[in-house]
Formats: structure tokens, C-alpha cells, sequence
């Protein structure tokens, strides 16, 4: 007769909600992140403009300090919708580089040591192991975005009372609506280049080259062209313009030159030119081509198994 | 050079030559070896000298092992002590592999090569000819029986193959002594019995086989010399028997197969020697530990005549290397 | 005792003599060329050379747009405003942002590249010294970016000028200050190559996470021009803009330097990677290998 010694039982206890499952990612992945001294450092230095920005909030309804500083309150910037898309500009140029020290191990390095079939064999989908992942980033993002700027938001709110929170209201919206969509878009671009590189340090590279060389492209571009719409092929611009929207501070002549300016190019100088910035919607829709083109590359990536041609 | 140990290990086995033994600066000789990866051990204080033949190195995952062959191949640099190997320091490669070959663990090639390609491209590096590459490379592969699929991308490998090409890739250049860490690894039991049966040849031929392994049984078939790791230190080294003997206090348990266990037993217990004797299950044998094995073979032969006992069988039954580690890596027999 | 002389060499290897029969300096050219011919593989076949491919296109398609859809036709044909615009096109995108992206691409890759793929220790095993695997890939990584910049600046500047003025290019080129601009120009790419080449071997070499160091360093680039006079010399940007044949205005901001003349700018640009290379053999003859946490 054969004996079976039975050591082995399966879980009986209740199981984490299906909904909320893809949350052990980010809570495993947030303290491995924060082990790196570089990025702790990093993301301290995210807070320091957030922190310029509520001293001049604070300046600007303190008359004493004012007073004190001797400085005249109309030099002051004023707070209102500008005063916000230079922050998210700021604040959005630092969750870029933390994106960037963040995000490129995430996907790679569960690739180059074919972890991806340990998790997906898991009750994990390839949708929530991305949802997880992206999460990581969010979260990290979220910190040093919309959050502070919310902070700051109604920092002023309270310092100027409710005719001022009346009026611009709106800001809060907004800030909270461009930290998103950015926060998306990163994370997103983020995490298909970490499915494509197994590197992390390629990843990181390859997403700095991302930003950098069309940049560099699209000055080129509307230099020699004479033209605005060169920003198209530059992710950073687009975001500018998409900000400047979500402000309400979008100005298709925004380019144009009043008087008389010298082009860098043609090294000759150029009288009251009409140069339109791309539309808004051309801005948005770069913007939902790229996170779609991200989408595709980790719906193609992110398996778990690998196909050897 | 150009010595070609197949055709060596042949000659020796057929008796056509006579290997000279080697001096004693042809070894490889570790001299207070210590590696610590920052906080962490590797290996300590280790002293050892490799003789031509099969040596072992025996223990369990994270003993130091594969630290104290990547030390031999001037992977890793010690933290204090010195290596040489056959009179050169790994710290000089461009003299050191020209007779050393490491086939590592590290399960990884160059992107979409094939076998062949793989071979060749580090015989290259060498600065052999084209030529001669193409002939050193084929006769590698043809020694691991990968000529069928020295073509194919090493990506489509099963894992025994990855591992018969890394091992190709090891020998090529006839080295004279060659390291590898776990190289028996995936392959399946044909494989295996046609690796170690190389690993003899080459072994014969007056070759250095320093090879790592925690399947016992067949570090026990194949080595000349074991060396036994735990937790980064040397606990044991030797031959495989030698090993044993020298571990005097440490009981060998004896199987007697004979008709009337119980009256063995308490003849036994009558001598300091005998620790323990546990009549076996089906009451038709005594398993008895002893730790002079010599006295009890001759007290044995008193006990059979004195009590007229029918014995079908007498033998050791744990005289292997799994025994000894197992009794050398516990609390009690362990000498750290 | 019948040993042969064979056996005899089989079992006390003469280690000083290298199994191929070469010593030297003829090994090491033998050890080095066969490193170039298998980097230069990689380089130019392996999946990471389809980004190189698609950064050295980049200007090529850009002024062929531009000899396409002139933006201002007459403005464009003359001389002298085609070559204005090929120093802008030159200054602002193929030297300061290609160049440097497509040499940190290659450079990076070619030790760290290894280490992800796990195949460092191969040539670590072999008997070749390290520093010959240094040069050896520095080579081939130098081969490939000189091959690919060099020949996008001249195709850049080719069809920009046959693009635009077909019937007095030939002139420019065969008979005018053409063919000087025309090889400066690659010169300086090649300088480029060899300046940023060294530069990014040695970050990869040095740093596991060479991407702070190398966006450091695309600042410092970039922000030559606000640099006090004495630092500006310490970057490869200044050597090769004093060397450019159509100096290009740096801006109302700049810190105005002298530039360092050619018999000054090229030694240096010499010597400094001479360093460079000196101290990545010094690093890689310590180096261990490492995998863990790539």
C-alpha cells in the first residue's frame, strides 16, 4: 500500500480582493526604491522649489516680512494661474528625472531574470502587473507634483480667503489634471522602454535620449523652417503647450515676433513674423499617440514567455 | 604548444606513454586565502594545494565554491593571501589563460551566436588563425558531442546543451588545467556518464579537473580529491577515502546480515567501541556504528564463531562522501 | 622513462610562451584586431546598433527635408547662407546632441553592455591583457561612430548643398572651400568621436549607473558657453568649436573666450584621451566580475 505523507496544503485563508491585488507591486518595488541613496537624494531635491514657491505664497500676505525683506510687494509674483504652470514646469522637469532613475528597472529587471512568468503564473493578469508597476511610479510622482502643488494651492487659499479660492478655483483642477497627465505619460513611456531594454541603465539612456534628441530636433527644426510646429516631435514641448491649455494660458502667437529678432540660423534679423504654435489639439493628440504607441509596446513586451526566433 | 590531450589521454590509457609526475611548483597553491565581500564571507583563511587529477570541491550553496574559483581564475581578487596557479598569479591572464580554461556557471553567451561561432570567437582572442580556430573549435565541440548542433543559435538551446557548449568553449585551447563550477548541471544521465568519462580522460592525461558539484555520488565516482566548503571554509581535504580515515572519531556505521541479530547486539555492547547497534526493521540485520572499524571486524569474527551465527553479509554502509560532509558540516564534527 | 617531447609540454607548460606562438607586440596587434573584428560585429549588427543607425539618419533626413521644402528658396541659395546653415545644423544637433548621445550609446556599451549580457568573463578567461581588450574595443567602438557621424556629416552636407544650389556645389566642392569645410567638418566629427568616445568608456567603466555622470557631463556640454574662460577648457565641446570652420554665435550670454587654435585643440584632444585610455587599463586590471544587481 502506498503511504502519501500529505505536507503540502493549499491556502485556505480569504484571499486579497481581486481589485486591489496588483497593489503588493507597489508596496514591495516603493522600499527597494528608497534603498538607493542617489534617488533619496534626488527626490529631496524635488521638495526645494515647492518650498521657494510657499515662501514667495507666504511673502506675499506677510507685509511685515515684506516690510522687513524691504522688498516691493509688487516685485513679488503674483499668484495665479502663470504662477502654477511654472511650477508644474519646474516640478515637471524634476519628476522627469526622477522618472528616470525611478522607473527603468522596474519591467527590465523582472525580464533579464525571467521573473515575469513567476508573477503571471500568479492570480496576476498582465494588465495589473503593468497597473502595479506603473503605480510604483505614480506614486513616487504624485509626491513631488500634484500633491505639493495642492499644498501650495490651498496654502495661498488660505492666506488670501475665498474671494481668491473663488475666483481661481479652478487652478486646483488643473494642477491636479497636468501632474496627471504627465504622471501617465512618463510612467508609461517609462515602462515600455524598461519592457524593451533589459538594462536598466540602457532604459535609462534610451529615455533620456527620448526627451533630449527630438528636443534638440525640434529647435533645429523650428529654426530652420521658420516654423512652430517643429515642437510637435518634441515630447517636452507638447507638454508645455498641453500645460499652458490645462492654464488656460495657451497662445498660439506665442511665437511670433513683435519687432525685430536675430535667427540663430540664418543669422539675419527677422521684423514682425507670424509664427502660430501648433493647435492645441495637435499637442493632446501627440500626447495620446505616444502613450498609445507605449500601451502596444508593453501589451507586446510584457508575456510570460519569450518567443527565440 | 600544441598538445592535444585527447589524443594524450588516449595514449596514456592505451599504455603508449608515461606521464613524468609534475614538480611541485606546477600546482596550484592558495596561501591564506580570504575573500569578503564587503561585510560579507566568502572564503577565509584558506590554504590549499591542487595536484594534477580530479579535485573537488564539495558543499552545499554559498559555501565559497564558486568564490574560490572565480579566485583561481582572477575573477575576484583576494582580500588578503595569495594564489598561484601552476607558478602564475591570476592577476597576470594574458599568461595564466593560455593553460587555463573556466567553464563558469554563469548561464549566459554572447547575443545570437551559434555554438560554433561562440567557440571560435574567444579562440580568436587568443590570436589563433582563422584556420586554426575553425579545427580547435570543431574538435572541442565534437569532444561534447555538439557538432550536430554547433550550427544552431545557443539561444534555442535546452539547458544540458548551453552547458556542453560552455564546456567546449573551456577546452578548446587544451588547456592544462581546467575549472568547472557545476559543469554536470542539466545534463541528463547519458550526458553525464560521457562528461565524467571525458573529465577521466583528461584527468589521466595529467590534467588539473578542479571541479565544483553538490551531487555527491558522482564527486565520489569521478575525483581524485575532494575538498569540502562550509560557510567559506575549508572543513576537510584529501582523497575521497583519506578524508574519511583521518575523521577518527567520528562513528562508521557497519550493516551484519546474518540470523540472529539480538545476540550480536548484546555480545557488541560488551566493547567501548560499539556506540550503537539498532536491529534492522526486518529483524535479518544489525546495523552497528563503531568508531574503530578495525577492532570490530576482529571482534566480529570471535562474536560469528563464539555464537555460531549464519551471516549473509558485512559492509559499510555509509562510507560515501555524503556521509562524511554531512558528518563534517554538523555542529559536532565541524572545525571552524 | 619514454617522454616525448610532446607530452612532456603538455605536462610542464612553458608558461611564458603563448599557445599561439606569438609574443609581444605581435600578439597583442593579433589579440586586438581579432577584439576589433568581433566588436565591430556587434557594433554595427547587434540589436543595439539600430539606435545608432536611426540618431546618425536623423540629420541626414532632416536637411533633406530642408533641400525639399526650402522655407525661404531665395534666402537659401547662395553660398554663404548654406553654409551658415550647416554650421547651425552641425553645432546645435549633430555635434552637441548626436555625436554625444550616439557616442555614450556605443562607448557605455561596450563593457557595461557586457556586463548586462553576462559575457564579460569570457574575455576575462582569455589570455589576452586587459588593456588589449581596451584599446581592442575602444577601437572598434571609435570604427563604428567615426564610420557612421563621419559619413552622416558628409551626406548631411552633400545634399544640403546639392540639394539646394546643384549647379555651384560641384564648384564648392571640387574647386572652392568646399572640400576644406567638408573634410573640417569630418575631422572634427572624428575628434568628436575620439573625445566623447574615451569620455564614455571610462563612465561605464567606473560608474554601475553611468546615466548621473553622463547627464552631467550633456549639462556641462551644453553650458560651455556661460563657462568662465579657464573651464571652458575642461570639456571636449571647446576644442572642437574652436576648430569648426563657420564659428557660430553662442548667444547675447555667452562668455566670450579666445578659441584654442587647431595645433593647440587637436594634441590636447589627444593627450586627453591618452589619459583617459591609460586609466581605463589601470581600472580594468583591478576589475572584478560582478553581475549581481545589473
Amino acid at each position: 500500500m502506498a503511504v502519501y505523507e500529505q505536507l503540502y496544503g493549499a491556502y485556505e485563508g480569504v484571499p486579497q480582493s481581486a481589485l486591489s491585488r496588483f497593489l503588493v507591486i507597489p508596496r514591495y518595488a516603493l522600499r527597494d526604491i528608497f534603498k538607493s541613496k542617489l534617488v533619496t537624494g534626488m527626490f529631496l531635491v524635488c521638495f526645494v522649489y515647492p518650498l521657494i514657491a510657499a515662501i514667495l505664497v507666504y511673502l506675499r500676505h506677510n507685509v511685515n516680512a515684506v516690510a522687513i525683506l524691504q522688498i516691493d510687494i509688487l516685485e513679488l509674483i503674483p499668484i495665479d494661474g502663470s504662477f502654477f504652470r511654472t511650477f508644474m514646469q519646474i516640478q515637471g522637469a524634476f519628476a522627469f528625472l526622477l522618472t528616470v532613475l525611478v522607473a527603468p528597472p522596474l519591467i527590465s529587471r523582472d525580464l533579464s531574470n525571467n521573473a515575469l512568468p513567476l508573477y503571471l503564473s500568479r492570480p496576476l493578469s498582465r494588465t495589473e502587473y503593468v497597473l502595479g508597476k506603473g503605480t510604483v511610479i505614480a506614486a513616487v510622482l504624485s509626491l513631488v507634483t500634484w500633491i505639493p502643488g495642492l499644498l501650495i494651492f490651498f496654502f495661498q487659499a488660505s492666506l488670501a480667503g475665498t474671494g481668491w479660492l473663488w475666483r481661481n478655483y479652478w487652478i486646483a483642477g488643473s494642477i491636479f489634471l497636468a501632474s496627471a497627465v504627465w504622471i501617465v505619460l512618463l510612467a508609461l513611456i517609462a515602462l515600455a522602454i524598461s519592457a524593451v531594454v533589459r538594462w536598466r541603465v540602457v532604459a535609462s539612456g534610451a529615455m533620456l535620449g527620448i526627451f533630449f534628441v527630438p528636443g534638440a530636433m525640434a529647435e533645429i527644426i523650428n529654426n530652420l523652417f521658420l516654423t512652430r510646429y517643429g515642437s510637435l516631435v518634441s515630447l517636452w514641448a507638447t507638454m508645455n503647450n498641453v500645460w499652458a491649455g490645462l492654464f488656460f494660458l495657451f497662445d498660439r502667437n506665442s511665437g511670433s515676433v513683435q519687432g525685430t529678432v536675430t535667427n540663430p540660423i540664418y543669422d539675419k534679423q527677422l521684423f514682425n513674423i507670424i509664427l502660430l504654435e501648433p493647435p492645441l489639439w495637435a499637442a493632446w493628440a501627440v500626447v495620446a499617440a505616444a502613450g498609445l504607441i507605449c500601451v502596444w509596446i508593453l501589451s507586446r513586451r510584457v508575456r510570460a514567455y519569450e518567443v527565440i526566433k | 604548444m600544441t598538445t592535444n590531450l585527447a589524443a594524450k589521454a588516449e595514449a596514456v590509457s592505451n599504455g603508449h606513454a608515461v606521464l613524468e609526475p609534475l614538480p611541485a611548483d606546477r600546482k596550484i597553491v592558495f596561501e591564506g586565502v580570504s575573500k569578503f565581500y564587503g561585510e560579507v564571507l566568502g572564503v577565509n583563511r584558506v590554504n590549499l594545494e591542487v595536484s594534477p587529477g580530479i579535485t573537488s570541491l564539495v558543499g552545499p550553496n554559498g559555501s565559497g565554491k564558486t568564490t574560490l574559483m572565480n579566485l583561481m581564475a582572477g575573477l575576484l581578487r583576494p582580500t588578503t593571501g595569495r594564489i598561484s596557479v601552476l607558478g602564475v598569479s591570476p592577476n597576470e591572464p594574458e599568461l595564466l589563460f593560455d593553460h587555463v580554461g573556466y567553464c563558469s556557471q554563469f548561464d549566459s553567451f554572447p547575443r545570437g551566436a551559434t555554438a560554433r561561432e561562440f567557440v571560435e570567437f574567444y579562440l580568436r582572442v587568443h590570436g589563433y588563425s582563422r584556420q586554426r580556430t575553425a579545427d580547435m573549435a570543431h574538435a572541442a565541440l565534437e569532444r561534447v558531442s555538439m557538432t550536430e548542433a554547433a550550427d544552431r543559435k545557443i539561444a534555442g538551446f535546452s539547458k544540458g546543451m548551453r552547458q556542453r557548449v560552455r564546456l567546449a568553449q573551456s577546452i578548446a585551447h587544451d588547456p592544462s588545467v581546467l575549472i568547472l563550477d557545476e559543469p554536470l548541471n542539466g545534463l541528463d544521465p547519458m550526458a553525464r556518464a560521457e562528461i565524467i568519462g571525458l573529465f577521466r580522460r583528461l584527468a589521466d592525461a595529467g590534467m588539473h579537473l578542479i571541479i565544483s558539484s553538490h551531487i555527491l555520488h558522482e564527486v565520489d565516482m569521478m575525483s581524485d580529491s575532494v575538498v569540502l566548503l562550509h560557510n567559506g571554509y575549508i572543513v576537510a581535504e584529501g582523497e575521497v577515502h583519506g578524508v574519511r580515515d583521518e575523521i577518527g572519531e567520528h562513528p562508521i556505521q557497519i550493516l551484519v546480515r546474518c540470523d540472529r541479530p539480538q545476540a550480536l547486539a548484546a555480545r557488541l555492547f560488551e566493547h567501548d567501541h560499539i556506540v550503537e547497534a539498532r536491529v534492522h526493521d526486518d529483524r535479518g540485520g544489525l546495523f552497528v556504528k563503531t568508531r574503530r572499524p578495525d577492532e570490530f571486524y576482529l571482534l566480529l569474527n570471535t562474536v560469528i564463531v563464539e555464537q555460531n551465527l549464519a551471516v549473509e553479509s558485512v559492509g559499510p554502509v555509509d562510507d560515501d562522501l555524503n556521509a562524511v560532509y554531512q558528518y563534517l558540516i554538523t555542529s559536532e564534527g565541524g572545525q571552524h | 622513462m619514454s617522454t616525448s617531447p610532446t607530452e612532456n609540454e603538455m605536462q610542464q607548460p612553458s608558461l611564458s610562451v603563448h599557445g599561439t606562438g606569438y609574443h609581444g607586440w605581435a600578439l597583442w596587434m593579433r589579440q586586438t584586431l581579432a577584439i576589433l573584428q568581433l566588436e565591430l560585429v556587434k557594433n554595427f549588427w547587434g540589436r543595439r546598433a539600430l539606435l545608432l543607425y536611426l540618431i546618425a539618419a536623423l540629420p541626414v533626413a532632416l536637411v533633406s527635408m530642408l533641400s525639399l521644402l526650402p522655407p525661404d528658396a531665395d534666402e537659401m541659395r547662395e553660398l554663404g547662407r548654406l553654409s551658415q546653415v550647416f554650421a547651425a545644423i552641425y553645432g546645435g544637433l549633430i555635434l552637441r546632441t548626436l555625436i554625444f548621445f550616439g557616442c555614450a550609446w556605443v562607448f557605455m556599451n561596450l563593457f557595461r553592455g557586457e556586463v548586462v549580457d553576462r559575457s564579460l568573463h569570457y574575455y576575462f578567461l582569455s589570455p589576452v591583457r586587459r588593456e588589449v581588450l581596451v584599446v581592442g574595443k575602444y577601437l572598434s567602438g571609435l570604427i563604428a561612430t567615426i564610420i557612421l557621424f563621419g559619413s552622416a556629416t558628409a551626406a548631411s552636407m552633400l545634399i544640403l548643398f546639392y540639394g539646394l544650389l546643384p549647379a555651384e556645389a560641384s564648384a564648392y566642392f571640387l574647386s572652392g572651400i568646399g572640400a576644406r569645410h567638408l573634410l573640417t567638418y569630418v575631422g572634427v566629427t572624428i575628434l568628436a568621436c575620439i573625445g566623447y568616445g574615451a569620455v564614455f568608456l571610462i563612465v561605464g567603466l567606473f560608474f554601475r549607473n553611468p546615466i548621473v555622470p553622463a547627464l552631467l557631463l550633456y549639462g556641462w556640454e551644453w553650458l560651455n558657453f556661460l563657462l568662465p574662460p579657464g573651464l571652458k577648457k575642461i570639456s571636449v565641446i571647446h576644442y572642437l568649436h574652436s576648430l569648426v570652420p563657420v564659428p557660430l554665435s553662442e548667444g547675447p550670454f555667452a562668455v566670450l573666450a579666445e578659441p584654442t587654435p587647431a595645433y593647440l585643440a587637436v594634441p590636447s584632444l589627444f593627450i586627453f584621451t591618452g589619459v583617459i585610455i591609460f586609466l581605463a587599463g589601470l581600472h580594468i586590471r583591478r576589475m572584478e566580475i560582478s553581475y549581481a544587481g545589473e
